[in-house]
């Protein structure tokens, strides 16, 4: 069996051999990265600097609540937004893996800097085991460049750190449990952000309204899930598609944007069922999204299994 | 007990890696072109893999002189199953309608990698090939809708293959078949 207890010995032990010095961590606001920062520090202390990287593709209220688990976590940390930059970066690019590039490459520059600014070597990392599975290599296919492993740019300085390399989510989580993590609970969330909800084009407005349609998921889920009309899914959330179908509002032809509603059941993210939502769960979501965004007037709902989906659709 | 797994190359190797982990065996996921004098072990695992064994055997390393020579059992997964049969002079092509994500698995034999379980059960697939033909001495274990060949056996040696991933979370009773195959391992030692 796992033992959560024993793993944290283990790798707080291994990582103070691997360190020699100074470290940054990157930082997402997720459950990986913050176990990996609280692994890294409990091992080298103040040596190691928490970063976290607003890149204007976060979730509603996310920067607030980074901020204030880095404060529980106790760590040293600085939040650098990097928004235009990022959208810049992004400006015409389509392909899902040009985006995981171009956003990989994005994030590893300002990790430079900061390991630079303090005179640190090391990059901590919380990738875990799926992250390198589906980003391949050798035998195995590319699924997807995750931005932490498939995306990093060639001739990178920094050396990598990963304590968590060999663990899953549900494992991540036992850890960070055992750890007093917070955040243990929260569902997965992507390094790419909602740049991979985003289905085509990522510009400011397109990340509006996929943030907010993703808000609206999460409410109206949690909510439910609450009232016990529902079971809480492993991860829940919404995608912006391109495309732009006939409607009608209020007496008036609408033509407007597509949102999609994903919700699956898993237990490592290496397999997935979508999650069997109750139709008034979904009808509420759909009112809500419809007329709360008026650039958008449908809303459909994803059944595919992983495989063949993936969770996310980049 | 100490049970490997050769990696060739697929999304769940390191799932079947946590499965023998958590049931206690001493394991790691090793290259396919380990030579087979250096592994020391009680069982193998041949993972499923990007590899289209019909079209790249080549890129199947050592597997063939796994199944020729080795004296502990062995388990075929998805492509490690495909070869397997292409190996013992069998057949794997395309199939007629590959299969992704929930399959209905039909036992037919129980034998001992199937002890326990129930006649039908759910099983987790990803697979564009199949084995349409058994090499000689093969027995079939199991069936799907749309796929003849879920399990098969070896007579002579105890090797087996199967074409689902009893090692993802979706697949029921994947444990207890690991556990049914470490039996095996178990008993051969």
């Amino acid at each position: 069996m796992f033992d959560a207890s024993d793993f944290i010995d283990e790798a707080i032990e291994k990582v103070r051999e691997e360190i020699d010095g100074k470290a940054v961590v990157a930082t997402s606001g997720g459950v990986d990265s913050a176990v990996a920062a609280v692994i890294v520090s409990r091992a080298i202390g103040d040596n190691l600097l928490s970063v976290y990287v607003d890149t204007g593709l976060m979730r509603k209220g996310e920067k607030k609540q980074v901020a204030s688990m880095l404060e529980d976590l106790d760590v040293n940390y600085e939040i650098v937004d990097a928004k235009d930059e990022f959208f810049e970066a992004l400006k015409g690019v389509l392909d899902p893996e040009d985006k995981r590039m171009v956003i990989g490459g994005k994030f590893i520059k300002i990790f430079e800097r900061k390991a630079k600014e303090i005179g640190a070597e090391y990059l901590v990392q919380g990738t875990i085991a799926p992250d390198w599975i589906e980003s391949g290599g050798d035998l195995r296919d590319t699924i997807k460049s995750h931005h932490n492993v498939g995306a990093l740019p060639e001739g990178m300085e920094l050396k990598l750190v990963e304590p968590l390399r060999d663990l899953y989510k549900d494992e991540v989580r036992k850890v960070g449990r055992e750890l007093g993590v917070t955040v243990s609970e929260r569902q997965p969330f992507p390094g790419p952000a909602l740049a991979i909800r985003i289905l085509g084009e990522v510009t400011p407005e397109a990340a509006e309204t996929a943030r907010d349609a993703c808000a609206i998921v999460e409410e109206e889920i949690e909510k439910s899930a609450e009232n016990g009309d529902m079971e809480l899914p492993w991860q829940y959330f919404a995608g912006l598609l391109p495309i732009r179908s006939v409607g009608v509002r209020g007496d008036i032809r609408a033509y407007g944007y597509t949102i999609f509603i994903r919700a699956v059941q898993s237990v490592d993210g290496m397999t997935a069922s979508y999650s069997r939502i109750p139709h008034e769960v979904l009808d509420d979501i759909s009112i809500r999204i419809t007329n709360e965004l008026p650039q958008v007037n449908r809303v459909v709902y994803d059944i595919t299994n992983k495989p063949p989906g993936t969770i996310e659709w980049e | 007990m100490k049970v490997f797994v050769v990696d060739n190359g697929g999304q769940w190797t390191h799932r079947e890696w946590r499965v023998l982990r958590y049931l206690d065996v001493e394991t790691k996921i090793v290259p396919n072109t380990t030579p087979l004098e250096e592994l020391e072990v009680d069982g193998l695992v041949l993972s499923g893999g990007a590899p289209r064994v019909g079209l790249d055997a080549d890129m199947m390393g050592n597997n063939g002189e796994y199944l020729e020579k080795a004296g502990f059992p062995i388990l075929g997964i998805c492509a490690g199953h495909q070869f397997m049969a292409i190996h013992f002079g069998g057949e794997a092509g395309p199939s007629g309608i590959p299969e992704f994500g929930r399959t209905q698995i039909e036992v037919d034999e129980e034998d001992e990698l199937f002890e326990g379980l129930p006649k039908a059960f759910q099983g987790w697939e990803s697979h564009n090939d199949e084995v349409t033909v058994l090499p000689e001495d093969f027995i079939g274990l199991a069936h799907s809708n749309n796929c003849k060949c879920q399990a098969m056996k070896y007579l002579k040696r105890p090797i087996y293959g199967v074409q689902f991933h009893p090692e993802v979370e979706h697949t029921e009773y994947g444990n207890d078949i690991f556990k049914n195959f470490l039996n095996v391992c178990e008993e051969n030692r």
